[in-house]
């Protein structure tokens, strides 16, 4: 029984090392993410807080991308044949 | 098993398809409208199927974000107002320049717009100001010729001892003190303002 809660003890020490690593390497990434798209955000003429939304995993950056794709930017977009 | 197994794994890859394939037609999407080739952005997307790809596709990003977009060369007049070509593009989304004020309160003093080379005097002695990147026979125009500034650009309003400063839609944008301020803010109290970016020109705001 003492035998089993240690491992018990390690299995969920160990599992949360990897939660937490896992969450560390995803804010890096969308550190490096953000950035950029900040910037992308204001010159589009949205909020560069648009961007936070990378912070969210895995459809975060689909809702940003989405937000500029489809909308009208207030910044203006390029017009006519180029 | 095994069935199950196919069937998850099959259902995840019809889940990476779907979304690469939307992925990609939201990237040719957002690189059109700065102007650049849609398919610039399509590749960008499909390079993330390869491990070194997405490194390369972080560096594209990175590229897009600080990189010169065709839609800023342009400097075309979006919206309808005083020294606007006839025929020009007018983006629907802009709301109507509004009206300058009935009459001018001319003060005793009057402002100065200095940067870029640049000394632009704003006496008061007309209710507005159409700030432009090129000379379109207007009477009170100020000329800020640069490719980034609209023609028109923006329109300075005149009321008393106060300006006012109103964007008029270009895609150069401008900034008040650093903060954008666009088409649909409508005309900004600039009195307080140090100073005004016109597309990537930076002007000084000071009282004379």
């Amino acid at each position: 029984m003492v035998t089993f809660s240690w491992l018990l003890g390690w299995l969920i020490g160990l599992g949360t090392l990897v939660v937490l690593g896992i969450l560390a390497a995803h804010f890096l990434v969308a550190l490096v993410l953000i950035v950029p798209t900040w910037r992308i955000c204001a010159r589009a003429g949205f909020s560069g807080a648009l961007s936070l939304l990378l912070l969210v995993p895995v459809i975060g950056g689909f809702v940003v991308m989405a937000i500029l794709a489809f909308s009208d930017w207030p910044a203006g977009e390029a017009r006519g044949p180029r | 098993m095994g069935a199950e197994l196919a069937a998850l794994f099959s259902l995840s890859s019809a889940f990476a398809v779907v979304a690469l394939v939307f992925a990609g037609w939201m990237a040719w999407r957002i690189v059109d409208k700065a102007g650049l080739p849609g398919w610039a952005g399509l590749i960008a997307i499909l390079l993330t199927l390869t491990g070194i790809g997405s490194l390369v596709s972080v560096i594209l990003l990175w590229v897009f974000a600080y990189m010169r977009w065709p839609r800023d060369e342009g400097a075309v007049a979006l919206v309808t107002g005083p020294g606007m070509p006839p025929g020009a593009p007018q983006r629907p989304s802009a709301p109507a320049a509004l009206a300058p004020p009935p009459k001018a309160l001319a003060g005793p003093r009057g402002w100065r717009l200095v940067g870029a080379g640049l000394t632009l005097a704003v006496d008061g002695s007309a209710p507005a100001y159409l700030l432009t990147g090129e000379a379109g026979g207007q009477p009170a125009e100020l000329v800020v010729p640069d490719p980034s500034v609209g023609r028109p650009h923006a329109r300075l309003l005149v009321a008393g001892d106060r300006l006012g400063l109103e964007d008029l839609g270009t895609p150069g944008g401008t900034l008040i003190d650093g903060a954008r301020l666009l088409p649909e803010h409508g005309p900004r109290d600039i009195t307080a303002a140090r100073s005004i970016r016109l597309g990537s020109v930076e002007l000084a705001l000071s009282r004379v």
